[in-house]
Formats: structure tokens, C-alpha cells, sequence
């Protein structure tokens, strides 16, 4: 007898699940549906938080450059943006949007970082960009080392010769170290350094490279274009080295004077 | 006439807001960048006489100077008088078309940077190579410029100049 019904129970079991199976599809989709669509809203969530995730990085490493940057340096340092330059050609004043309020003052170093090519090594270099020469509440007037009216002190970085850097033309992008003695060689590409000794800038600040080395009869001394490592054109941001200028040394100027 | 003033005074400014942002050093050529308000001034010179092309050229060179690190009056003073010599000349004498504009304004720079140079021998520090390096590649750029600027200017003034006769 079971063995009759059997089939019959077996098959009615089958339709059932099959039935149940099937209904419970039906009354499932709905439920799909809203999953899917829950699932498609916390996917596009996801994917906005990945790309603002991406940023938030982008922007965390820029900030880490620039804390790296200020670490680099060993005097405090004040970060400021270029906010204008000079409106001629005969001057090369540049305008940066800290001043007084924030700790500036006059004959303060200024120095930037440039990406410069080191073989095939991309690397940042801290190079000098001038000094402070006038100070407002909140925006301060750099000179930099391109202005002929700027003197630096400086050394060839391979054989420590001294000479006294300014720029070279009014418009140029080049600076010339003036005063060499003729013994010292020098060669293109050599690394120009600030001395210290002039009591403004620390001593050992990268300034550019050696383009050409020039001996004039009329001279007792040597001179060298330089090339600085800061594209005058491109500046955007600097850092104002917090180092007040060597006040005995200024002291013995003003006597002089 | 007032009108005139004030239009003149608005494009200094602007010009001037101009020629400082940093990313008007972009567009350097040779090391140099025009010198939009000189243009002004010869402009103003050349259309509305002597008087108005050396107030032009005082008072722009003034804000000129006070935006850069020149002492007061080195950019003020060439600008004032190529501004009175280009208005002696004026409309009436050169007509208005593309190469006398840019002849006009080659001679005007070069003139304002002769007088600039023999400045910087008495206020800072003067160098004969910047007749190479300064004044002429900028009496190109600003030549080059002209005509365009000129052009826009006629639109601006158009009132002004029509009341004086020029058109």
C-alpha cells in the first residue's frame, strides 16, 4: 500500500516544494528588488567614499610634503604664497601674503622648494629665493636673487672660493657671482652656496649652478653666471626662514656707514 | 570730460591688477612682459592731447610705482612725458591705422625706456645692457600689443571720441 501512495507522496512532495518554490520566488522578487536596490545605493556610497577616499590621501600626502618641508629646514619657518610680483620689468620684487602679524621682518632669508633632475632621480631641492626687504601687517616685499640691487654672499660649493652674488640684467633669470679669485676653478653645472657671512642668510642654502665662468682683463677677479635652482616665473610658495640677521655684524655695518 | 577720468582710472587699476598677479609673468617673451598701462597713457595721449596724456601718465606711473620697488617717481616721470610728447602729436597729426600704431608705440617705449635708464643711473643701479635686454624686446611686445588694445579702447571711448571730432 505504501508502496502505491509512495509515488503519489513523493510527487505531491515534489509539486509542493516546486509550488512553495515557485510562490516563494514570486513573493521573493519584491524583496530582491529592494535589496538590489539597497545594495546598488550602498555601492554608489562606496564608490563616492573611495573617490573622496582618494583625495582625502592626495591631500594627506601634500600636507605630509609640507610638514616634511618644514622639518627640513632647520630655523622656523613662516609658509606663504606669491600674491604678486613686480608690475615692471626693471624691478623683480615679489609680494607674499604674510607680513608683521605673523612674525616677519626685514632681512629675513627666503627659501623655496624645486624639483630639480638628478640623473634620472626627480628630487626636491630647498633653494634660496631672496629676502625680506619691506614689512607690512600682513603682506611682506622679497627682493630676490635675480635683482641687480641684491648682494649675497656666497661660496662655489666644490671648492669653497668665495664671491659676491647679484643678479645679472634687470630682466634676466640669471644671477653672477662677482670677485672670484682667478685661481679658482670652476667648472659648468659646479653648485653655488650661501656663505653665512654676511649675517642674513644660514650658511650652506643652495642658490644655483655655475652656466659659465668669465675672466675679464680689465679685472683682477673672475665672475660666474649662474643659474638659480627657483624658476622665477613658476613661484608659488616660499618659506620665510625665522632667523633675525646677525645684529653685531649689522651693528659694524651701521659704523661704517 | 569727467567720464573720460574715471574710465581712464578704472583701466589703470585694472591694468595694473593685471600686470602684478603672478600669472601675468607667464606670459613673459625675451624676459619681458608688456607694459599695459604705458599703453594706456600713449593711448590717452594720442586721443585726448597732451593735458590728459601726462595726468595719464602721472598718476599711473604713480600707482605704478607704489605696486613695484622703484622709488616714487622713476616710473612716474617717463610715463608723464611721453604721455605730454605723444599727445602733442595726437590724432590730428597720425592717423589712426594698425602701422602707425604699432611705429607709434615702438618709438613711444623706446623713448620711456631711454628715460627710464637714464633714471636708474641717478636712483638705482644703471646698466647699458638693458637697452638690449629691457627696451627693446619690450618696445616689440608693447608694439605687438597695441593695435588690439587701441582697438578695444576705440569701443570704450567711443563717446568720448565721437564728442571730440575723431569720429
Amino acid at each position: 500500500m505504501s508502496a502505491i501512495i509512495m509515488p503519489f507522496q513523493k510527487g505531491y512532495n515534489g509539486l509542493h516544494g516546486g509550488t512553495s518554490r515557485l510562490w516563494a520566488g514570486f513573493s521573493e522578487l519584491d524583496r530582491v528588488r529592494s535589496e538590489l536596490e539597497l545594495t546598488r545605493s550602498k555601492l554608489q556610497t562606496f564608490e563616492s567614499a573611495d573617490v573622496e577616499f582618494s583625495e582625502i590621501k592626495k591631500e594627506n600626502d601634500r600636507l605630509r610634503a609640507l610638514l616634511g618641508m618644514k622639518e627640513m629646514l632647520k630655523y622656523d619657518s613662516i609658509p606663504a604664497t606669491v600674491i604678486s610680483k613686480d608690475p615692471d620689468n626693471w624691478f623683480r620684487t615679489l609680494i607674499i601674503n604674510r607680513g608683521e602679524n605673523d612674525g616677519i621682518k626685514v632681512n629675513m632669508p627666503v627659501v623655496a622648494y624645486q624639483v630639480a633632475q638628478n640623473g634620472e632621480v626627480k628630487e626636491l631641492v630647498k633653494a634660496v629665493v631672496g629676502k625680506i626687504i619691506e614689512v607690512r601687517g600682513s603682506i611682506s616685499k622679497i627682493q630676490p636673487l635675480i635683482a641687480p640691487e641684491i648682494k649675497i654672499g656666497v661660496k662655489i660649493g666644490e671648492n669653497r672660493f668665495p664671491g659676491l652674488l647679484s643678479g645679472y640684467t634687470y630682466n634676466s633669470n640669471l644671477c653672477v657671482a662677482n670677485y672670484i679669485t682667478r685661481a679658482a676653478p670652476i667648472k659648468f653645472g659646479d653648485t653655488i652656496i650661501t656663505s653665512g657671512q654676511a649675517g642674513v642668510f644660514p650658511p650652506g642654502l643652495i642658490i644655483g649652478t655655475v652656466v659659465k665662468s668669465e675672466l675679464l682683463e680689465t679685472s683682477p677677479y673672475q665672475r660666474a653666471i649662474i643659474k638659480p635652482f627657483i624658476d622665477y616665473n613658476l613661484l608659488e610658495d616660499v618659506f620665510v626662514i625665522k632667523k633675525a640677521p646677525d645684529k653685531d655684524l649689522f651693528d659694524l655695518f651701521e659704523e661704517i656707514k | 570730460m569727467i567720464v573720460t577720468y574715471i574710465i581712464t582710472a578704472v583701466i589703470v587699476l585694472i591694468s595694473l591688477l593685471i600686470q602684478s598677479h603672478p600669472s601675468f609673468d607667464v606670459i613673459r617673451i625675451a624676459g619681458v612682459k608688456p607694459d599695459l598701462i604705458f599703453i594706456i597713457v600713449v593711448y590717452v595721449g594720442y586721443s585726448f592731447g597732451s593735458f590728459n596724456g601726462q595726468i595719464t601718465g602721472f598718476v599711473g606711473g604713480l600707482f605704478h610705482d607704489a605696486a613695484s620697488n622703484s622709488p616714487y617717481g622713476f616710473l612716474a616721470l617717463p610715463k608723464l612725458t611721453v604721455g605730454f610728447i605723444v599727445g602733442m602729436i595726437g590724432r590730428s597729426v597720425l592717423k589712426s591705422n594698425v602701422p602707425t600704431i604699432i611705429l607709434l608705440l615702438f618709438v613711444s617705449t623706446l623713448l620711456k625706456g631711454i628715460i627710464t635708464l637714464f633714471l636708474s643711473y641717478i636712483f638705482t643701479q644703471g646698466m647699458l645692457s638693458s637697452i638690449i635686454h629691457v627696451i627693446i624686446p619690450e618696445s616689440f611686445y608693447n608694439a605687438l600689443l597695441a593695435p588690439p588694445l587701441f582697438f578695444l579702447f576705440d569701443k570704450i571711448f567711443h563717446g568720448e571720441l565721437e564728442r571730440e571730432g575723431y569720429l
